[in-house]
């Protein structure tokens, strides 16, 4: 079951690929419209007809500024948004380098920002909407060696909150979901080849209560959850989907 | 509200469901086509408000859910007549606000009162069902309150009990992951109900002005969480306390 998305007008950032296209899917399949950004121009070209494919990098401002002025002029408008593009680092501390702390934090932290920059007077113009941040359970407990990526998605949660409180009085809600591991590319280049990634893998398995790793569209359904109507009056939670780590 | 057929041949148990919130959760899984059992000691404000296809699939017992005794035949009673236990909510709870007091000048009955009522009853019914779910899956969702977190001058005993809960939801969502069950907590801030409504003014405008929504919930808006975190959709979810509190609490 998808949740009614008649007549919204929805924009997702990391559009393209894993838990974006995945959220993308649950609109377009709710009778939304729906324009997918994203930096990956292999990725929008396969993506079905139905969808506004939108080349926009998160951590340029006039990309992301014509890329939704684009999405709102095409779809009529804007009613939500989901921010999930993200990239991931593993580091230890010795070893960061300052290009690959402040890419990160560029496009994790101050590419929502942009964005929800750019989209929230559209969501004004609308009378409201939802923003729906994906962040991640590293925000909310810790993961080794990645400090940039943990205190990212921590920061993200802290923004949406703030942004929350500021947004309320427009109508637009602001959530976070913070998943753990998912079946993404992503992901995928996160764990090794062969016997080493196999071990990775059982790690990360145990590290969650349901022993398993999410599919994309697990998480879309919270994302979905909290840009419906069902949510109306949810606003300003982080809600984890990570089958049970870190019991926020 | 949103038809769909998310619940269909389920079977729920909704606690306290004869009125208030949880009258709003029984008739949300009424409507989605679940099986609705429901142990109240007044079930006549939810039968009141259903139509008569979703009253055909409501089975109400008027009863304490403080009594072991009750809930055990209750249980027995519902899983003969419409079999194993799809969704329990542990909604019944109470805040003994009428009889609320300074913490010094509180009453060791009254404790007992509210911890039987909101905490043990969720311990005792999701006991009675989790041989049923180890064996085929479930869904758990207990009822917290924003009180837990945000704390409530008067109420100490009724934030203690739905804490507890929170303990509670994590350790048993722990539990019960490797069978299939999740369990998961909702906390709702102020939700227009008959008990709300008997608030103060100053109270219910103090928590307004706490509130960045501005407004007061209703019990619809727990009940489509609550239906979310049932089903199908949130299988990845465990272990979680929802706030639907219009972002006053935000921690």
């Amino acid at each position: 079951m998808t949740a009614d998305f008649t007549g919204r007008r929805m924009l997702v950032t990391g559009g393209a690929k894993g838990i974006g296209k995945a959220a993308a899917s649950r609109f377009l399949a709710g009778g939304a419209q729906v324009a997918c950004l994203d930096m990956d121009e292999a990725a929008l070209a396969e993506l079905e007809p139905g969808f506004v494919a939108l080349n926009a990098d998160v951590t340029d401002t006039a990309s992301v500024e014509t890329a939704i002025a684009e999405a709102a002029a095409r779809m009529g408008g804007l009613d939500g948004v989901v921010n999930s593009a993200g990239v991931d680092l593993q580091s230890s501390l010795e070893d960061m380098t300052d290009a690959a702390w402040e890419r990160l934090i560029a496009v994790n932290l101050t590419g929502p920002m942009k964005v929800c920059r750019a989209a929230v007077p559209f969501l004004r113009v609308a009378g409201g909407g939802t923003i729906v941040n994906v962040s991640s359970g590293a925000g909310l407990q810790p993961l080794k060696f990645r400090s940039a990526y943990s205190a990212s998605k921590a920061g993200l949660q802290m923004f949406s909150k703030s942004l929350a409180m500021e947004l309320a009085e427009a109508g637009i809600r602001v959530n976070a979901v913070c998943p753990g591991a998912v079946e993404t590319p992503l992901f995928r280049s996160s764990i090794a080849e062969g016997e080493t990634g196999d071990a990775q893998l059982d790690a990360v398995r145990a590290r969650y209560a349901l022993a398993r790793i999410a599919d994309p569209d697990e998480i879309a359904a919270g994302i979905a959850f909290l840009s419906s109507a069902e949510a109306s009056y949810v606003t300003g939670v982080a809600l984890a989907v990570d089958g049970g780590r870190t019991f926020h | 509200m949103q038809m769909s057929t998310r619940f269909t041949d389920k079977v729920a148990i909704v606690t306290g469901g004869g009125g208030g919130i949880g009258a709003g959760i029984a008739e949300r899984l009424l409507a989605e086509g679940a099986k609705v059992a429901v142990l109240d000691l007044d079930a006549g404000p939810l039968k009141a408000q259903l139509a008569d296809d979703m009253a055909a699939r409501l089975f109400a017992i008027e009863g304490d859910c403080t009594d072991l005794g009750t809930l055990e035949a209750f249980h027995a009673q519902v899983t003969g007549e419409l079999g194993p236990i799809d969704v329990l909510v542990n909604n019944v709870g109470q805040s003994g606000r009428a009889r609320s007091a300074h913490f010094h000048e509180s009453s060791e009955e009254v404790w007992r009162f509210v911890l039987e009522i909101s905490l043990f009853s969720a311990m005792r019914m999701s006991r009675l069902v989790a041989p049923a779910m180890r064996e085929r899956g479930g869904r758990i969702v207990n009822m917290s309150s924003d009180a837990a977190f945000v704390g409530d001058a008067g109420l100490v005993d009724y934030a203690s009990a739905k804490m507890g809960l929170i303990g509670f939801t994590r350790s048993l969502a722990r539990e019960l992951a490797p069978f299939g069950v999740t369990v998961n907590a909702v906390a709702p801030g102020a939700i227009r109900t008959r008990a709300h409504d008997t608030m103060p003014k100053d109270v219910i405008d103090r928590i307004k002005a706490d509130t960045p929504a501005g407004i007061v919930g209703e019990p619809e808006d727990v009940a489509a969480a609550v239906a979310f975190l049932a089903s199908d959709e949130a299988r990845f979810i465990t272990g979680q306390s929802l706030l639907i509190d219009g972002g006053r609490w935000m921690i």
